[in-house]
């Protein structure tokens, strides 16, 4: 799949997507469908995020949908107990998930695997049956509520979401060209090939689980201020699952995936409940699906569709690129 | 004898945790992979049983019979058609393998889930206790009859697994498998059928747990997350792929739990799992009976 | 002592209670081309494992040009200027082949146009320039052993340590390896080479160094050391573990 993923073409699809989503309020009034395609940027993020993780580091995470509750409660806790307004709290979220999530990355750094997912989804449900039980602090289950932001106004809202999707897009795509992205892809292909060949992978380990959190955090974050109402089930299990299948659907390890996945998702979901089918099973199977034959998801099939040859070793034109 | 009593009870549910981690060690044993599908052979169980009782009349001991045969039906179907590609050489060793079993097992939980919630509701059916006396005396304590007689149930089914395993021919080839199954491929023993049959049986006595304990737990789309949890634990605990390992963690599980259930927090309770998981994957991922892989 | 490039004092380490390497004293000196055999078993892969950081070791130090590098990660080891082959192989299978160099090369803190360049020219010395834009995990084994191989010399180390390079690969490809390591050790490079392959060992390196049951049995010229009785009672069994 290296030919597609992570090339020009595949960054510069993202952004033609993350364009494309700019030109929908512009046609669409409604604020139903606006908020539709709100959560379905909020899950993007999150998508990206676990994405940078496990598509692009090779850490299989189950805990995306924690790290945002983390920057949901930190935004709702300032707010609710300290009155401090979202413009603090939503950074503030930021950057305790990210201080969070160096923490599991520091303590995770020999598990692989199976065994770091089973970690990460043991913490991800410790934190959330914390977060639920600590009814002094968070009022548990009730849910704490939030001050919105930009008046409520879904149009700006959706701006302000496809603002930080975007932003956070070009730094992928930053990322991505440095050496860092090397390493970070390395190291998912052969840890200890990587180790080997210099790459100081508790370094970039870390950073890449700090990043993540700090990224599903701000998603957290904006959600709830969104929403206005915080509540633990942000951090459900089936909320990650939720996530995973996005990222899945639309092509693990690729820039446009993860986003298409999410997109579809979301609108798919909808379409669903009018026909009263529980949307997490159609897209449960369709992970099973893809896992089990179209490994690539979306973007792979789109890459194959579109040039089949470049599956196949390129002849003389690389040779000239060397000289 | 209260002491006695907690731990009576701590091992009654302690053979079931350890009925269940075997399910799940065999099988990361012969395909080393972790199956996230797990709890939900648990949960199959629980249905087939409650539902064949209650709504097909069927008595007791059939239902738990049709049970177990269709947690080893669901198992065998979900090797050929999922688990294959792990030993087919199709995907290649390492990161990308994980990766696979991961999303396909995952995937596959989720997928059982909401089927179940799709098509059975959530609301949560009960089915009849295997007997029909609610407390009876013994040595002086008070237990629940069909507690007793279906941890007895599950106590014999895990003896007869390990009997299965160790001593008689099919059992060793399991072991070959297990140890090497490129080694075993080429002494002529047809993993791929091995492989299968394990499932199966995992498959089975998991579905046979479920049922045994739904008269206790109910049968609801994800009841089977906290055993699959508690069997994570018992696994990882005892170390992936030890049979003494899943069995003693299990019954030292139901002992610990009992225990920690009364003395400490209620609220937190199910919290408590998840902690022992963590820290064993922190501190010793090998468990207690395992081997440290080595890697270079 | 300090002429040396590599230098092992005291080496020992065990696994559970078997002593795997067991004060294991040695120093190679720069630019020398050392071959490394003994049965299996004998500790050589953990001797490897040692002196390229993977285990740290319970006693004893090892000297990279006279800095104590004992125990620390195996990137720090790459940066000190050793690098090493694995026996299996291990390249960066979704990675194309110009990529899996690349990233030894910026790891040594080559630019990306460097590394590139680099990179490429390698690629082609070992006739793998039409495939440098190819995944590697769709080549074939040999090429993917040319990939590793080539991976060890982005950083230009002051030793590379090659862990049984010949093992299983088709003679043209092993016939690469030699022709780049003789090309490499005229220019100054110093190799330590782990093999079986005792005519390889024989052609290629004017010193070898023979290991049996975690201890250094023999240590000098080929040729000598071939024909030690030690040595070649320990190949035919009389000592092994």
């Amino acid at each position: 799949m290296g030919r597609i993923a992570l090339s020009p073409a595949d960054h510069r699809l993202a952004f033609a997507l993350l364009g494309a989503v700019a030109l929908v309020p512009l046609g669409v009034q409604s604020e139903y469908w606006l908020g539709v395609l709100i959560t379905g940027l909020y899950f993007a993020m999150l998508a990206q995020n676990w994405n940078l993780l496990a598509g692009i580091t090779g850490l299989f995470s189950m805990a995306p949908s924690a790290f945002a509750m983390v920057g949901a409660y930190t935004t709702g806790l300032l707010s609710h107990h300290l009155g401090i307004g979202p413009w603090v709290g939503i950074p503030a979220g930021a950057v305790v998930s990210a201080v969070v999530g160096f923490g599991l990355g520091r303590i995770t750094l020999r598990l692989r695997g199976a065994y770091l997912a089973l970690t990460t989804l043991a913490f991800s449900e410790i934190l959330r049956l914390v977060v639920a039980n600590s009814i002094e602090w968070t009022r548990g289950d009730l849910g704490l509520s939030v001050p919105g932001i930009l008046g409520g106004a879904k149009a700006p809202i959706l701006y302000l979401f496809l603002g930080v999707l975007a932003a956070y897009q070009v730094l992928l795509m930053l990322l991505l060209r440095s050496r860092v992205g090397l390493f970070l892809l390395a190291i998912r292909d052969d840890e200890v090939g990587a180790v080997a060949r210099g790459v100081d992978v508790v370094r970039y380990k870390t950073l890449a689980f700090t990043l993540s959190a700090a990224g599903c955090g701000i998603a957290g974050a904006l959600f709830v201020h969104f929403l206005q109402l915080a509540s633990p089930e942000l951090g459900l299990i089936l909320q990650t699952g939720l996530v995973i299948s996005m990222v899945v659907i639309g092509g693990m390890g690729t820039a446009t995936g993860p986003l298409v996945g999410a997109l579809l998702v979301q609108v798919a979901s909808e379409a669903l409940r009018e026909v009263g089918v529980r949307h997490l099973l159609v897209f449960s199977a369709l992970v099973i699906l893809v896992g089990r034959f179209f490994r690539e998801g979306l973007m792979g099939l789109l890459a194959r569709r579109r040039s089949p040859a470049r599956l196949v070793a390129r002849p003389a034109s690389d040779a000239k690129r060397l000289a | 004898m209260l002491t006695v009593e907690i731990v009576f009870a701590g091992l009654l549910m302690g053979s079931f945790y350890a009925l269940m981690a075997l399910g799940l060690t065999l099988v990361f044993g012969i395909l080393k992979i972790v199956n996230f599908a797990h709890g939900e052979f648990f949960m199959i169980g629980a249905y087939a049983y409650t539902l064949l009782v209650t709504r097909a009349g069927l008595p007791q001991v059939p239902a738990m019979l049709s049970a177990v045969v269709l947690g080893a039906a669901v198992g065998l179907v979900m090797e050929r058609l999922l688990m294959r590609p792990l030993y087919t050489g199709v995907i290649g060793p390492g990161a990308l393998r994980d990766e696979y079993a991961i999303i396909v097992t995952f995937g596959l939980s989720i997928f059982l889930i909401n089927l179940s919630h799709q098509v059975l509701g959530p609301y949560p059916v009960k089915g009849p206790d295997l007997v029909a006396t609610s407390r009876m005396e013994l040595f002086g304590m008070f237990v629940s009859p069909h507690r007793l007689l279906a941890s007895g149930l599950a106590a014999a089914t895990l003896a007869l697994i390990v009997w299965l395993i160790k001593t008689t021919v099919w059992g060793k080839r399991v072991q070959a498998v297990a140890q090497n199954r490129f080694g075993a491929a080429i002494a002529g023993i047809d993993h791929a059928r091995v492989s299968a049959l394990v499932l199966a049986l995992s498959g089975g006595i998991v579905a046979l747990s479920g049922a045994l304990l739904s008269p206790l737990f109910h049968a609801y789309p994800d009841v089977g997350a906290f055993p699959a949890v508690k069997s994570f634990v018992v696994v990882v605990l005892g170390g992936m792929g030890s049979i003494p390992g899943s069995i003693l963690g299990g019954l030292l599980l139901g002992v610990l739990e009992n225990f920690g259930a009364i003395y400490v927090s209620y609220e937190y309770r199910d919290t408590f799992g998840f902690i022992i998981l963590m820290l064993v994957l922190l501190l010793r991922p090998q468990g207690l009976f395992g081997e440290r892989a080595r890697e270079v | 002592m300090s002429a040396a490039l590599l230098a092992l004092s005291g080496l020992r380490k065990s696994f559970g209670g078997i002593l795997a390497v067991a004060d294991v004293t040695l120093a190679i000196a720069p630019g020398e081309l050392v071959g490394l055999i003994g049965p299996n078993g004998s500790g050589k892969t953990t001797l490897l494992n040692l002196i390229t950081g993977f285990y740290p070791p319970e006693h004893g130090r090892v000297r990279l040009l006279d800095r104590d590098v004992s125990g620390q990660p195996p990137d720090a080891i790459f940066r000190a200027g050793l690098t090493r082959m694995f026996q299996q192989v291990r390249v960066f299978r979704r990675l194309t082949a110009l990529q899996n160099l690349e990233v030894a090369g910026r790891a040594a803190g080559l630019s990306a146009a460097a590394a590139r360049q680099r990179a490429g020219r390698l690629l082609e010395r070992l006739g793998l320039a039409p495939h440098a834009g190819d995944e590697v995990g769709a080549l074939s084994g040999g090429q993917q052993k040319l990939v590793e191989f080539g991976g060890c010399f982005m950083s230009e180390p002051r030793l590379v340590v090659l862990d049984e390079p010949f093992a299983a690969i088709h003679p043209t490809v092993k016939q690469v390896m030699v022709d780049v390591i003789g090309e490499r050790h005229a220019a100054g490079q110093a190799f330590l080479v782990v093999s079986h392959d005792i005519p390889a060992i024989m052609r290629l390196c004017p010193r070898t160094v023979c290991m049996n049951a975690g201890a250094v049995i023999a240590d000098g010229p080929t040729e000598q050391v071939m024909t030690d009785r030690g040595v070649v009672e320990a190949y035919l069994g009389g000592h092994a573990r």
